[in-house]
């Protein structure tokens, strides 16, 4: 790795840092106002909202986990393109819905929607828990990501201090970020985006077509050699016996990536309902680089040089490292440079669009519930250093947990905020049957099956799979866990309707 | 109060995701295209297709708001 890899690096990350600053000068609001802050004033255009829900599809996390994983499961993580493909239809239905009554009314979070949909503030505050405890492996898995970039670009230098190194070059990241989006909120992430993702899709491009080329045979030779190197892992085509673990697990995923805050949170940022579709409607454009990206766990077994950085003689393979190890091994040192910062930054800005929503969560829809008299300042504040602390605090979590650890993590935190599909998708629909008790009823059992589904399905020992064995073969937990919650909510409404004539429908407009 | 254009918006908009359910249908190794399986290459193709669809859905939907005034 040169001297111009990094040089290249720090270069461009100086230009991120002036353009997360000057963001605050950018279609200038008052930054003390949270729907400016946090919600950019909700005047993002078709374009800027698709860089920024864009933003939180192309994180470090899916540079790196999901290459990692087709790396070593092969064909069934091709489930991240129709998952992609069909998010967005979901989005299409349910957002521009939520969008429009949260301009209504002036949501800032999809739990202000829940708690006057219900009535009930105990439900509101049990789906804005769950929706920033799966949010914070959400972001440790970003700053894995970012520390995998590391690595590989700073191991030649620092081969006996790397584990050192790489953290204080996390943490300084890390002031920066806290220190940017402290002062020019949703608004930084918005044009930071933009940077990320014009890198990205380049590095995506460029490596996708230089590769193969680089490779005798192209394609079908990178998938001769992952079968030949490792001939257990189906890579060319899915097991007939995998079929149903693919439709739950991408379908399930579809509906999920929609309740994290984070994505709520920028829908509502959007200025208008055709900005919601449009922006929308092309983002399965964005899928194409999930798709190529998926390839280059496969395309990594073809480049033995690139093998050897994942795969050392004699230690465990280290999936993490296929997508900087293919770069570092193929393209010119500067343009590494590039495609490391992007990936760097691709973990960057979706940490804090994501630390902004759980921020709003927590004083939103949490603290003020028992604090109600707060001054609008007031709350803006405490979301401004609340979104600092969970940046922090999910940093700590990834110096403390192993890598492996944190990814198993994310996928509880897949299941627990399906839990919530009831009570914002489905309460969108139906204005008067669901009761808020079965709704928390359904929340409380979904939770504590997909616990317990989970923990049976890894033989109560370390966390290494999510799918449980069914009579329909292998199933996502997650698909289990949200019928039973979608069963007991219909099935308790109508309990409670017979038991209590009086339970008047929740106030419905 | 089902407007007559939300029929063929959700149509556009479900169909991909129906395509795709069907495993079976391209769960295969051939026919190739760039040396990629046909697994591979036919869910790649159908995100062109999807965000052209989902796009004629966005106009649709889009004038039957201006319509019907409920934007």
């Amino acid at each position: 790795m040169a001297l111009v890899t990094i040089i290249v690096f720090l270069a461009l990350f100086a230009v991120f840092t002036f353009l997360g600053f000057a963001a605050a000068y950018w279609r200038k609001g008052d930054l003390s106002d949270l729907g400016q802050w946090a919600l950019a004033g909700r005047r993002l255009g078709p374009y800027l909202a698709w860089f920024l829900v864009g933003a939180d599809l192309y994180t470090a996390y899916t540079f790196i986990a999901v290459p990692s994983a087709a790396f070593a499961s092969g064909a069934i993580f091709a489930y991240a393109t129709p998952y992609v493909m069909a998010t967005f239809a979901v989005a299409m239905i349910v957002m521009v819905t939520l969008w429009k009554m949260s301009r209504e009314k002036h949501y800032i979070t999809g739990v202000d929607f829940v708690k006057e949909r219900f009535n009930s503030k105990t439900l509101a505050i049990a789906i804005a828990a769950t929706g920033i405890i799966a949010e914070l492996p959400y972001i440790a898995l970003q700053i894995v990501g970012m520390r995998a970039v590391l690595i590989v670009m700073l191991e030649p230098y620092f081969p006996t201090t790397l584990a050192g190194t790489s953290e204080v070059a996390l943490i300084i990241s890390f002031v920066v970020l806290a220190v940017f989006t402290f002062v020019s909120g949703l608004r930084g992430a918005a044009l930071t985006a933009i940077m990320k993702d014009v890198i990205i899709l380049t590095t995506v491009l460029a490596v996708i077509i230089y590769v193969p080329t680089q490779i005798n045979g192209g394609f079908a030779a990178a998938f001769q050699s992952a079968h030949t190197i490792a001939p257990k892992v189906s890579f060319a085509t899915l097991s007939p016996t995998l079929t149903n673990a693919y439709v739950s697990l991408f379908v399930l995923s579809a509906l999920q990536l929609y309740l994290y805050p984070h994505a709520i949170n920028g829908v509502l940022s959007s200025k208008n309902v055709r900005t919601v579709r449009f922006s929308t409607a092309l983002l399965p454009l964005y899928g194409v680089g999930l798709f190529l990206l998926t390839l280059f766990g496969v395309l990594v077994y073809a480049v033995p040089k690139a093998l050897a950085i994942v795969h050392p003689a004699g230690v465990a393979a280290n999936g993490t490292l296929v997508v900087p190890a293919l770069i570092s091994a193929t393209m010119p040192d500067w343009f590494a440079g590039f495609a490391f910062l992007g990936i760097f930054i691709g973990g960057l800005v979706p940490a804090a669009v994501m630390a902004i929503s759980q921020a709003n969560l927590l004083t939103r829809n949490i603290i003020k519930e028992f604090v109600p008299n707060l001054k609008p300042k007031t709350e803006t504040l405490i979301v401004k250093w609340t979104s600092v602390i969970f940046k922090f605090m999910a940093l700590a979590f990834v110096f403390v947990v192993s890598d492996t650890y944190a990814i198993q993590l994310q996928l509880l935190g897949g299941i627990f905020i399906a839990q919530t599909l009831p009570a914002i998708m489905l309460g969108l629909y139906d204005r008067t049957f669901l009761h808020k008790y079965a709704l928390l009823a359904g929340w409380a059992i979904g939770m504590a099956s997909g616990i317990w589904l989970t923990l049976e399905a890894n033989n109560f020992s370390i966390l290494s799979t999510s799918f449980m064995k069914s009579p329909f073969g292998l199933l996502y937990i997650s698909a289990t866990a949200l019928a039973i919650n979608v069963l007991i909510c219909y099935v308790g409404s109508a309990l409670a309707r017979l038991v209590m004539p009086s339970a008047k429908p929740a106030p419905a407009d | 109060m089902v407007k007559a254009s939300y029929i063929p918006a959700a149509l556009l908009l479900i169909i991909p995701t129906v395509v795709l359910l069907d495993v079976p249908l391209y769960d295969k190794l051939n026919p190739q295209l760039f040396g990629l399986p046909f697994f591979w290459w036919f869910q790649g193709l159908w995100l062109f297709i999807a965000a052209f669809m989902y796009l004629a859905a966005a106009l649709i939907l889009d004038r039957g708001d201006k319509d019907g005034r409920d934007a």
